[in-house]
């Protein structure tokens, strides 16, 4: 398919792209993270620009190359770049660089409870709260995702082979166990109430555990990679990209074994490619690869409404404000939309 | 949504260390070529390339579990190359360094396996720089050096003005036994243009029917069991695609450990368009490409590059899918 901008389909705006401002940058947007009422978007560029009700902001030249990673810290984001730098960004864009790998990717950032953690390679370099020297946890390979539990004392890594564990005592020491599954596992997140890990994984399939007794298994059926994935609500579901339908899977109970997905479709039959939860509710916010984003209910299939009509190009970046007032849509041509959601907020 | 056009092509240089690799990737980085390229370097590589696009790699080769039981790829490139393929600016090729001892294969397949990786990019051509003083003694003592000269597309025989003319002849000789379809350019201090090195397109199914082997006319005699060699067979008989087929995917699946790649041509009785395919071990890449050229012979044409090819009973396979 083609872009030819003099043959761009006037489809018919929907109500969230008439009254929101769409920014039409032509940088891919690679992430995008909520801090507070406010939006840091990430670019292909290095460029990082944070997005709030009012105001656009000028682009803060973070990076050289990519904003590979990006995460929220407090009321700071912490971003990764091809540069090789980890930095801290404040919000009016005064950027704290915390270290320097050179020509080594930082391929994932997070933090928690004032702890901050950037890997690079298969390195976590784990800051503590108010110290200046990071401490280093090495793996075998190179570490594909990493994650806090909601207390931050538990680190799940992902790399080749399974998820190293790690577990902080109280004397702040780090101990670590594996949870082992054959292939390499990508992106890893906890469950909101701690008790599940999930990881994506090279093959077209995810994989979890549930902590307490260490069960696992697999989840399957994807016709693509599955890159994007959000638990929903109060951690019932997990929404998943990687197919033509917003993939649920049921995390409530004991769990999804032996248990069947709720398939959301869309129109077109396109691939998911970023999915969402929509905060307080049992909603996703699905992106496809046209561009296109809808807000479905899981649990009613018949109500789902169109949030952006198609771009062509393959949403890579969805998110809410905290307020619940704003939503902000990135995709890989460089197209942003950021609207309110109610229909009596400004935007 | 991408367009075949869009896909960035990623050329793979290996070569011995100390063959003049470096000296290759320091000239694509420098000259003045108005061109975009990325290197993505190994750890043990030498020094003295600095440069924006320089990523540093760390050759993480990890098995699929796509039942493929040769199949590993190389999950440091896939993580890079789906990393570059999100830059705002375009790049207008990729090259990909691999240390001395490693084996071309993962990194072969990658393009093949990882969807995301075939996409947006696309294997351009393997590219082997080797020391024409020390490549004989290397192929003796060392399986990988036969390995990058069996991948290669072109063989950079490198260190030319420090051997004599037979010397150079020797190796040359031994070059075209393991692979006779690399096309061999001699330099010194790896001073060769640049666009017979990149942007090749060997990869394409298109550049098979272009590349007219260089077969030596001796027997395939050779010191070691292990020995890499290559065997090539022609019919003129139509082959019967059912056969084939039966064949040739039970070959690569009990064989395709030892088979390093395969070429061919090949024409099915009932079927207008030539069929192209190559592989790497157990991966195929298989289309028609067009109808025969007329007014000229259809014959199908095909060639393994690999070990132990003698005891694969390869000729009277291939004679059992002739058309009866």
């Amino acid at each position: 398919m083609k872009a030819d901008l003099n043959n761009f389909p006037q489809l018919n705006k929907t109500k969230f792209e008439n009254r929101g401002k769409e920014f039409r940058l032509g940088i891919p947007v690679i992430n995008a993270v909520t801090v507070g009422n406010s939006i840091a978007v990430g670019f292909g560029d290095g460029t990082v620009r944070i997005f709030s009700s009012g105001k656009s902001s000028e682009p803060i030249k973070a990076h050289k190359g990519i904003v590979l990673c990006m995460a929220k810290d407090g009321d700071h984001i912490l971003t990764g770049g091809d540069d090789g730098r980890f930095l801290r960004i404040s919000l009016d864009g005064n950027i704290n660089e915390i270290s320097n790998f050179g020509t080594r990717w930082v391929d994932h950032v997070t933090s928690k409870n004032g702890s901050v953690v950037c890997t690079s390679g298969n390195i976590v370099y784990l800051w503590m709260s108010n110290k200046k020297e990071p401490k280093l946890l090495e793996h075998d390979s190179t570490i594909g995702g990493v994650a806090f539990d909601s207390k931050g004392r538990k680190l799940a890594v992902s790399r080749y082979g399974g998820v190293t564990l790690w577990k902080k005592d109280y004397s702040n020491k780090w101990t670590s166990s594996d949870l082992i599954w054959k292939g390499s596992h990508n992106k890893v997140i906890f469950s909101p109430d701690d008790r599940y890990l999930v990881t994506s994984m090279q093959e077209n399939q995810l994989h979890f555990w549930r902590l307490k007794d260490k069960i696992d298994s697999a989840m399957s059926g994807y016709g693509a990679k599955v890159k994007s994935f959000a638990f929903v609500g109060d951690s019932k579901y997990l929404a998943t990209s990687g197919a033509n339908d917003a993939v649920c899977w049921p995390f409530d109970g004991d769990g999804p074994v032996g248990r069947e997905p709720i398939c959301l479709p869309y129109v077109g039959k396109q691939l998911v490619t970023f999915v969402e939860s929509f905060p307080n509710e049992n909603a996703i916010l699905t992106g496809l690869s046209d561009g296109s984003v809808y807000l479905s209910e899981i649990e009613k299939a018949n109500n789902t409404i169109i949030i952006r009509s198609f771009t062509e190009f393959e949403v890579s970046a969805i998110a809410v404000t905290d307020d619940c007032s704003h939503l902000l849509i990135g995709d890989m041509g460089g197209n942003i939309l950021w609207t309110s959601i109610w229909d009596e907020e400004k935007n | 949504m991408q367009e075949t056009n869009k896909q960035v092509p990623v050329t793979v240089l290996t070569g011995f260390l100390g063959a003049g690799k470096t000296t290759l990737l320091n000239r694509i980085l420098t000259e003045q070529h108005g061109k975009k390229y990325a290197v993505i370097v190994n750890e043990f590589g030498e020094q003295g390339i600095d440069n924006d696009l320089v990523v540093d790699a760390d050759e993480e080769v990890f098995e699929m579990n796509n039942g493929c039981i040769c199949c590993t790829v190389r999950g440091d490139l896939i993580r890079i190359l789906s990393g570059l393929m999100k830059r705002a600016d375009k790049l207008d090729a990729i090259i990909v360094e691999t240390t001395g001892l490693a084996d071309p294969a993962p990194v072969a397949q990658t393009f093949f396996v990882d969807q995301d990786v075939a996409d947006r990019t696309k294997l351009d051509a393997i590219v082997t720089v080797a020391d024409a003083v020390h490549l004989s003694s290397q192929l003796t003592d060392h399986h990988e050096a036969e390995e990058q000269i069996a991948f290669a597309d072109v063989v950079l025989l490198n260190k030319i003005d420090l051997v004599d003319e037979n010397g150079l002849e020797v190796v040359k000789q031994r070059i075209k036994k393991i692979n006779p379809f690399a096309k061999i350019i001699n330099t010194t201090k790896c001073g060769v243009p640049l666009n017979e090195v990149l942007n090749l397109d060997a990869f394409s199914l298109k550049r098979v029917l272009e590349v007219e082997p260089d077969f030596l006319t001796s027997d395939h005699d050779h010191e070691h069991d292990d020995d890499v060699t290559s065997l090539s067979f022609v019919s003129d008989t139509p082959l019967d695609m059912e056969k084939f087929q039966d064949w040739f995917t039970k070959l690569l699946q009990t064989k395709g450990q030892d088979i390093l790649r395969t070429k061919g041509i090949l024409d099915f009785t009932g079927e207008s368009d030539r069929y192209v395919f190559q592989g790497v071990h157990m991966l195929m890449d298989a289309s028609p490409m067009g109808k025969w050229p007329e007014g000229k012979e259809r014959s199908s044409r095909l060639v393994f590059i690999g070990r132990n090819l003698e005891t694969m009973n390869l000729k009277e396979g291939f004679e059992n899918c002739k058309s009866a």
